[in-house]
């Protein structure tokens, strides 16, 4: 059995974690954010995109995001969730008060993404870069006692993402607007996905507050023949899609230390949670 | 504020919701009495004992105190164990009483007295239907019968049968409690998904179980149920 780990948020990090990222960062610059990451759902969105009650499930990691610039055009990006831990609640009868299923949990490392970005357009108020990111299988996909316990989808796959960004102000206050489009190459009979987003963000406070807003959608491509008729309860992740909302704030404390917290949620979706991940963490700018 | 500290910020501020509890499960149902032991028809002057099982209002069986009526004591009467003594040709009901923990339930059967030979007993047939109470795609009829020479019961769906093959960890279970697997016989992960087929269940007996339920297990959820008659 594999990701439920995938199909409960993972994806959602992905969010957070794109900060900034369609800037490269110029040689030996870098950026690195310690964060914490929890999400804990009792709905999610079926198949036929409604809302169906499910055991309260939770998934919490404890990850870096690390971007490095190893020229002017290149940087080296990853997401290391050298923690991950995902858990269900006992059951317990409301009449008897007897537990009739026992939750479960499990801890490891989660699945490690790794890539490269390349500055193709680097103007002053426009840039435009593509991104080349590989999903390694290196979390839980079977953990528990019934299998269905993940931290990683068990699959390798690579996304490519082009993602064009642009500069202004509005009065004095500085903006940014940066949107991406990507195709997520799935292994292993899940299927490919297609994904587009927006973020827009602001200077709220000069050198010390940022606020942003942000748009993720993913698209499943219904291409994959895993499905339960082939590899019953192997399916999770697979054929995935949403509509997720985010706002992320973060301060300065210094020219290289801040702190960031986010929250996003899927405002639509299929096979995916119904419910809101929280982040927090500790950036430093090299 | 030290570095490390500050590095401490994000793994202490998240861990403390990381942690799991309870989902309490409404799975009170109502307090059921099933004649589980029964004939149709006996031969003037032979006798037969009746059986109940009395389920709680979660489906659990308890023992109980079950009293018993012959609803015509000339054509048979019966005794505080359940034996019946067929006494003369005619029909009369008979019937089981518990009070329960909070209700009083009953159950009846039919039975026939006859001055001849009773041929043996026909095997049991129950018939249902099978919906979703999610949003999953669920439904068809089925069947649930004895096997003649064979021990358990034979489950066959019929060719409208339909299940969700999006759904993961689809698992089907027999049970007296529609909104629990406790106390369930689970028959094994669902793996024909559309289309007649047939499942054949050596250890259940017919009378065991009153409802099909359809359950994901990685979600703990119900997904959908069947209710035979």
């Amino acid at each position: 059995m594999t990701t439920l780990a995938r199909l409960f948020g993972m994806l959602l990090l992905f969010a957070f974690a794109k900060a900034e990222a369609q800037w490269t960062r110029g040689a030996n610059q870098g950026y690195f954010k310690l964060s914490a990451w929890f999400l804990e759902a009792d709905q999610h969105y079926t198949s036929s995109g409604e809302t169906d009650p499910n055991a309260t499930r939770g998934q919490f990691n404890v990850n870096l995001y690390a971007e490095y610039g190893i020229s002017d055009r290149w940087d080296v990006v990853a997401y290391v969730p050298f923690f991950s831990r995902t858990y269900q609640n006992d059951q317990v009868s409301g009449v008897t008060g007897n537990v009739i299923t026992e939750g479960d949990e499990v801890n490891s490392i989660g699945d490690i993404d790794v890539g490269v970005r390349y500055g193709i357009i680097q103007k002053e108020k426009f840039v435009l870069a593509a991104t080349l990111k590989l999903g390694l299988p290196t979390g839980e996909s079977s953990g528990g006692v019934d299998g269905s316990y993940q931290t990683g989808d068990g699959e390798f796959n690579q996304l490519l993402e082009l993602s064009a960004g642009t500069s202004f102000k509005i009065g004095t206050i500085p903006w940014y607007a940066k949107a991406y489009t990507g195709f997520n190459n799935r292994t292993d009979g899940f299927s490919d996905e297609f994904r587009v987003g927006a973020e827009v963000g602001s200077n709220m406070v000069p050198e010390k507050l940022w606020l942003a807003g942000r748009l993720n959608v993913v698209e499943s491509l219904q291409n994959g023949d895993r499905n339960a008729q082939n590899s019953n309860g192997s399916i999770f992740a697979n054929n995935i899609e949403y509509v997720s909302l985010g706002a992320e704030v973060n301060y300065n404390l210094s020219d290289r230390w801040g702190l960031s917290a986010a929250v996003d949620t899927a405002v639509s979706g299929r096979i995916v949670y119904a419910a809101p991940s929280y982040t927090a963490g500790v950036f430093f700018k090299l | 504020m030290s570095t490390r500290n500050l590095l401490l910020i994000p793994l202490l501020s998240l861990l403390l919701f990381a942690c799991s509890g309870e989902d309490i499960v409404d799975d009170r149902i109502d307090e059921t009495l099933v004649l589980t032991g029964t004939t149709s028809t006996l031969q003037v002057g032979s006798s037969f004992t009746f059986e109940a099982r009395y389920l709680n209002n979660v489906g659990q069986e308890e023992p109980a105190t079950v009293l018993w009526e012959s609803s015509d004591d000339t054509v048979a009467s019966i005794n505080e164990n359940g034996l019946v003594t067929a006494l003369a040709a005619g029909n009369t009901q008979i019937t089981a009483t518990v009070l329960g923990n909070d209700l009083v339930v009953t159950d009846t059967a039919s039975l026939n007295v006859v001055a001849g030979m009773v041929q043996d007993p026909m095997l049991i047939v129950k018939t249902g239907s099978i919906m979703t109470t999610s949003s999953y795609d669920l439904s068809g009829d089925y069947t649930i019968e004895e096997v003649e020479n064979t021990p358990g019961v034979r489950l066959t769906f019929a060719s409208n049968y339909v299940a969700d093959t999006a759904l993961p960890g689809l698992y089907l279970y027999l049970t007296n409690n529609p909104n629990s697997i406790a106390g369930a016989y689970n028959a094994g992960p669902v793996t024909t998904f559309n289309g007649a087929h047939s499942l054949d269940l050596s250890d259940v007996q017919i009378n065991d179980y009153q409802y099909l339920l359809y359950w994901c297990d990685p979600f703990g959820v119900k997904v959908g149920q069947g209710t035979a008659n």
